[in-house]
């Protein structure tokens, strides 16, 4: 016991005066403020339950241990997938591909790498030093990104750079035990496009709320309500100045023992469910649906997930 | 009508004047305002009522295929949930002993 007492002794003095110079006029009972959640997760809980992954055809992943850090991942995707056009149909193509993937997962570094047999590599590396580093690698859009994350006591800040002269920061400040405000940056020089963004989250262990505006004209609130451990509702709002298109969400996530169901609804007649049935241990079985009817666009799809 | 001419004789203007007469009745009562508007009315009621069904059908179809999408696999979860709840609860009063190993599942 007497040896777990000097590196708590050692870790005030280094905390109090990091927070010592970051925010000298907040009052004493705003010294412990939680760490914020990273800024492009601000909405994760509404963005879980209202946008599922769904897919159209079929699916298998097979994902298999070596050891403790390293895995490999299989996956087969057959069916239908969608061309963008122009016109207000769309064009759907049938493909399949398959997905190799390598994981290196270790408290401080993780390796992910995946590559597709059409051609597309994707890397991913992150390694945690007291800030953390992230780079994504695509050669074929090429795509570059490296993101340099420092985490502090009770904020986040971010910098993020990208071919194409693309700079990003971002900064995410606890205020109360509950609220967190945030800022963002960006600058796309490719483009010539500049932006600044807002955002709020309001957190209690019952229900979240989160908002976000940013100049390009986007608005996007979204609100979740954790009506029990298993259930919880989410509703979200999206509205571009710019564009005048106005889409809002319902829906409901349900985490029972036997299997995880999320089903959406939203104002242009678009309903989505997506349910994981587990069969067995380390078996899932995966069914998706979505049908727009304004759009007479159904997609239905299922699946299965083994490891 | 066509024949009528032909027979000729003294009867047919009689006869003509009173089929005309009839017609004049008939085709007064058919141009009469009130049974044109009756017309009128009934083709926009049929127009209406079609236009309706087909809407409320369409209305139906899209309930129901959300209903499918939305609903149905929350009740068959939910009931299989309590299933699963219910076997747990009837082991548990079997055997008397607190149900550890459904608490790790």
């Amino acid at each position: 016991m007497a040896g777990l007492v000097p590196p708590g002794a050692t870790a005030i003095p280094a905390e109090a005066s990091k927070t010592a110079h970051t925010k000298a006029e907040e009052k004493t009972d705003y010294m412990n403020l939680p760490c914020p959640i990273p800024f492009e997760e601000l909405q994760r809980e509404a963005l879980m339950s209202l946008k599922p992954e769904t897919f159209e055809g079929l699916r298998f992943d097979f994902t298999k241990g070596l050891n403790q850090k390293f895995s490999l991942s299989h996956s087969v995707f057959m069916g239908p997938t969608e061309i963008p056009s122009q016109s207000a149909e769309t064009i759907k193509i049938p493909t399949a591909h398959y997905e190799f993937g390598a994981n290196f997962i270790d408290p401080n570094l993780m390796l992910i790498g995946r590559v597709l047999t059409d051609g597309r590599v994707n890397a991913r590396v992150k390694w945690d030093l007291t800030d953390n580093l992230s780079l994504t690698n695509e050669p074929h859009m090429s795509h570059g990104m490296v993101n340099f994350d420092y985490k502090g006591k009770d904020y986040r800040s971010q910098f993020q750079m990208g071919n194409g002269a693309l700079f990003g920061a971002s900064y995410i400040q606890s205020v109360t035990p509950h609220l967190s405000l945030a800022g963002e940056v960006f600058w796309a020089g490719q483009h010539r496009k500049s932006g600044l963004g807002y955002a709020a989250r309001y957190e209690t262990d019952k229900m979240v709320a989160a908002g976000q505006v940013a100049s390009t004209g986007m608005v996007a609130l979204s609100y979740v309500q954790k009506v029990s451990e298993k259930v919880s509702l989410a509703s979200d709002f999206m509205y571009n100045y710019m564009t005048r298109d106005v889409t809002a969400s319902v829906g409901y996530d349900y985490i029972l023992r036997q299997c995880r169901l999320r089903g959406k609804i939203d104002s242009n007649g678009c309903t989505t469910a997506y349910l994981e049935e587990r069969l067995n241990m380390g078996l899932n079985f995966i069914l998706s649906a979505e049908i727009d009817h304004s759009k007479k666009d159904y997609k239905f799809g299922f699946g299965l997930t083994v490891g | 009508m066509a024949a009528q001419p032909k027979r000729g004789g003294v009867s047919l203007p009689e006869r003509r004047s009173a089929a005309k007469a009839e017609s004049n009745i008939l085709a007064r009562i058919t141009s009469s305002p009130l049974v044109s508007r009756g017309k009128q009315a009934a083709c926009d009621a049929a127009f209406v009522s079609k236009k309706l069904l087909r809407s409320t059908g369409k209305a139906a179809w899209i309930a129901g295929t959300t209903f499918l999408i939305l609903a149905v696999p929350l009740i068959i979860e939910m009931d299989r949930e309590q299933q699963l709840n219910e076997l747990e609860l009837q082991q548990a009063s079997l055997l008397g002993a607190p149900p550890t190993a459904s608490v790790s599942k």
